[in-house]
C-alpha cells in the first residue's frame, strides 16, 4: 500500500514534468477557466447584493391617528417587532416627520414652506422594514385600521413591490443560470484538456497494460497528476485574484460602498470554489480519460 | 552455441535469476481448443483453431498477413475474447478469470513486438524497471532483477542510454529484457525481427533460443522463412484463420 501510494505520487510528479509542455498547457487552461468561473461567481454575488439592496428599500409605512397615545404606539411597535417577517420598526413622531420634510426641502434647495403653517399637518408613522418584500401583504394586512385602531391608513405600494419582485426574481434566476452555464463550459474544457494530456501518453498506458499492471496502478498516477494540475491551476488563479482584488475593489469602491456586500465572505467562498473546482475537475478529468483505456 | 538439455542444472538463467525451473513438457503453457474469433465487423480471424504448446517448447507461428497470427496473440493476453472455444494460459481459462485477474495472467507472459514499444523518455534501465514498477514490485527488488536481465541480454553497458541512442537490435534486446523481467512462463514475440536486418535478426533469434534453453516457452510469429527453415523447430502454419500445418522439426514451407 505504501509502495503503491509512493509509486503513484512519484509517477504523477514524473509524468507532470516529463511532459512539461502538455502539463503547462493543461495548467494554463485550468487557470483561465478558474478565473472565468471566479469572475462570474463574484459578479453573481455583486448582483445578489444589489438585488438585496433594492429589496431592502421596500418599507411598509403606516400613518397613525393624531390621538394615538404613547403607550398605544409602543404596544403597536412591540407587536410589529414580534412578527417574524419584520426586521426593524422605526417610529417617526409628528415633529420628526416635520423636521425630515424640512430637511428634504432644504436639500433640494427649495423655500421652507412650513413657516407659513399654523400647525404641523403631518402624521406620525411607523416605518416597518421587511425581511423580504414578498411578505409585504402580511404586514400590510396586520396594520389595517380595522385591526389596529390607532392606524389611520397604510401606504399602498403593493403594485410597485410586485413589479420590483418580478424584476429581481428574473435577474436572480438569470444569474444562477449564467453561473451554471459557465460552470458546464469550464467542466468540458478542463476535462477535454486533461484528456489530451492523457491521450498523448496512450503508448505508455498500452505498455503498462501489456506488462500486467493492474488498473489501479495505471489509473492513480494519472489521477494524482490531474489533481496536481488542478491544485497548481487553482493556486495560480487564486494568486492572480488576490493580486488583482485590491485595485479592482478600489476602482469600484464607490459602487460597492452602497451595497451591503461582505467582501470577506465572498473572497473566502471564491477561494473554496476555485480550489474545489480545480482539484475536482483535475481528478474527474483524468479518471474519465484513463477509464477509456482500461475498459476492454 | 551448445545446446544444453533442459535438465542440466544449474542453467545460466538459474544462476542469473536464482530461479530453479525445470520445464515439464507434459504441462501445457498454452491451450487453444476449438477457438473461433469473429470481430465485430464480421471478419472471421480464426476458425476452429486447436493449439497446444507444452512447457519449454519453441514454436514458430507462420503464415501470410491476416492469417490470424496476431489474433492468437491478442487472445493469449486477453486483449480480445474468443467468440467461441477455450483459451488457457498456464492453467487459467482467460475467458473465466474476470477483469481483475487479467494483470496476474499477463505477468506470466512476456510480449515482444516488431516495433519494440519502448518509452523514448526513459533509459534502457528505466524501460525495463518500468515493467516491475507498474506491477507494484518493491524498489529494493527492482534493482537486482533489472540488472540481472540486462546482463542476460547483454545490455549492461547500455543501461543508462536512451532508446534513440541504440541500434535496432539493442532496442529489441531491451524489449526482450522487459518481457523477461517478470520471469514469465512464456514469451510471445510478434515479428520480433521484422524491422531488423538479417545479421541483427540472427542475434535476436540466438537470444530467444538461449532464453528457451533456460526453460521459457517461446511462441514467435514470423515471416522470416530463412530463420524458420534453418532452426528446424516446431512450425504452426495458419491460413485464413485455420491451422493448415503443425509439424515439429519443419521448415517455413511445406516439404512433401
Amino acid at each position: 500500500m505504501v509502495t503503491f501510494v509512493a509509486f503513484s505520487l512519484r509517477r504523477a510528479w514524473q509524468g507532470f514534468w516529463r511532459n512539461a509542455l502538455m502539463s503547462l498547457a493543461a495548467t494554463l487552461t485550468m487557470v483561465l477557466m478558474l478565473l472565468l468561473l471566479a469572475g462570474f461567481f463574484v459578479l453573481q454575488n455583486v448582483l445578489l447584493a444589489s438585488l438585496g439592496f433594492v429589496e431592502q428599500k421596500v418599507e411598509v409605512v403606516a400613518y397613525l391617528q393624531h390621538n394615538a397615545t404613547q403607550s398605544q404606539t409602543d404596544e403597536l411597535v412591540g407587536r410589529l417587532e414580534a412578527m417574524p417577517e419584520v426586521t426593524s420598526v422605526e417610529y417617526v413622531s409628528r415633529d420628526e416627520a416635520l423636521r425630515r420634510f424640512k430637511e428634504a426641502q432644504a436639500a433640494q434647495g427649495r423655500e421652507d414652506l412650513t413657516q407659513y403653517l399654523e400647525a404641523n399637518p403631518l402624521y406620525a408613522s411607523v416605518n416597518v422594514k421587511l425581511r423580504s418584500p414578498a411578505e409585504l401583504r402580511t404586514v400590510t394586512d396586520a396594520l389595517q385600521p380595522q385591526r389596529e385602531p390607532i392606524v389611520r391608513n397604510v401606504l399602498n405600494i403593493q403594485a410597485l413591490v410586485e413589479r420590483v419582485l418580478t424584476v429581481t426574481n428574473f435577474v436572480r434566476t438569470a444569474g444562477v443560470a449564467m453561473v451554471a452555464i459557465v460552470g458546464v463550459i469550464v467542466l468540458f474544457i478542463i476535462v477535454n484538456t486533461i484528456r489530451l494530456a492523457v491521450v498523448a501518453r496512450a503508448e505508455e498506458i498500452e505498455i503498462m497494460r501489456l506488462v500486467g499492471a493492474s488498473d489501479a496502478f495505471i489509473r492513480w498516477p494519472f489521477v494524482f497528476e490531474g489533481a496536481l494540475v488542478g491544485l497548481l491551476g487553482a493556486l495560480i488563479a487564486l494568486g492572480l485574484l488576490a493580486v488583482s482584488a485590491d485595485p479592482l475593489s478600489k476602482a469600484m469602491v464607490g459602487f460597492f460602498s452602497v451595497l451591503p456586500l461582505q467582501l470577506g465572505s465572498v473572497a473566502r467562498d471564491t477561494a473554496v470554489i476555485v480550489l474545489a473546482t480545480g482539484l475536482g475537475l483535475g481528478v474527474l478529468g483524468s479518471w474519465l480519460s484513463v477509464r477509456t483505456y482500461l475498459i476492454r | 552455441m551448445t545446446v544444453a538439455p533442459p535438465s542440466t542444472p544449474p542453467s545460466l538463467f538459474d544462476r542469473l535469476t536464482g530461479r530453479r525451473h525445470v520445464p515439464r513438457p507434459e504441462h501445457p503453457v498454452v491451450v487453444l481448443h476449438d477457438v473461433t474469433m469473429r470481430y465485430p465487423n464480421g471478419k472471421e480471424a480464426l476458425k476452429d483453431v486447436d493449439l497446444v504448446v507444452p512447457e519449454g517448447d519453441f514454436v514458430f507461428l507462420v503464415g501470410p498477413s491476416g492469417a490470424g497470427k496476431s489474433t492468437i496473440m491478442k487472445l493469449l493476453i486477453r486483449d480480445e475474447l474468443a467468440t467461441r472455444g477455450v483459451v488457457i494460459v498456464d492453467g487459467d481459462d482467460v475467458a473465466r478469470i474476470g477483469r481483475r485477474a487479467v494483470p496476474r495472467v499477463r505477468r506470466k507472459i512476456g510480449i515482444v513486438f516488431q516495433d519494440f514499444k519502448l518509452l523514448p523518455r526513459k533509459t534502457v534501465w528505466e524501460n525495463v524497471a518500468f515493467a516491475l514498477e507498474v506491477t507494484g514490485t518493491p524498489r529494493h527488488r527492482i534493482r537486482p532483477a533489472v540488472d540481472r536481465v540486462l546482463a542476460l541480454v547483454g545490455l549492461t553497458a547500455q543501461a543508462p542510454q536512451y532508446p534513440a541512442q541504440l541500434s535496432g537490435g539493442e532496442q529489441q534486446r531491451t524489449a526482450i529484457a522487459r518481457a523477461l523481467v517478470h520471469d514469465p512462463r512464456i514469451i510471445i514475440a510478434d515479428e520480433p525481427t521484422g524491422n531488423l536486418d538479417p545479421v541483427i535478426s540472427w542475434e535476436i533469434i540466438q537470444l530467444l533460443l538461449r532464453i528457451n534453453e533456460l526453460g521459457v516457452t517461446i511462441l514467435m510469429a514470423t515471416h522470416d522463412a530463412e530463420v524458420v527453415t534453418a532452426l528446424r523447430k516446431r512450425v504452426v502454419a495458419l491460413e485464413d484463420g485455420r491451422v493448415i500445418r503443425d509439424e515439429t522439426g519443419a521448415g517455413y514451407h511445406r516439404e512433401d
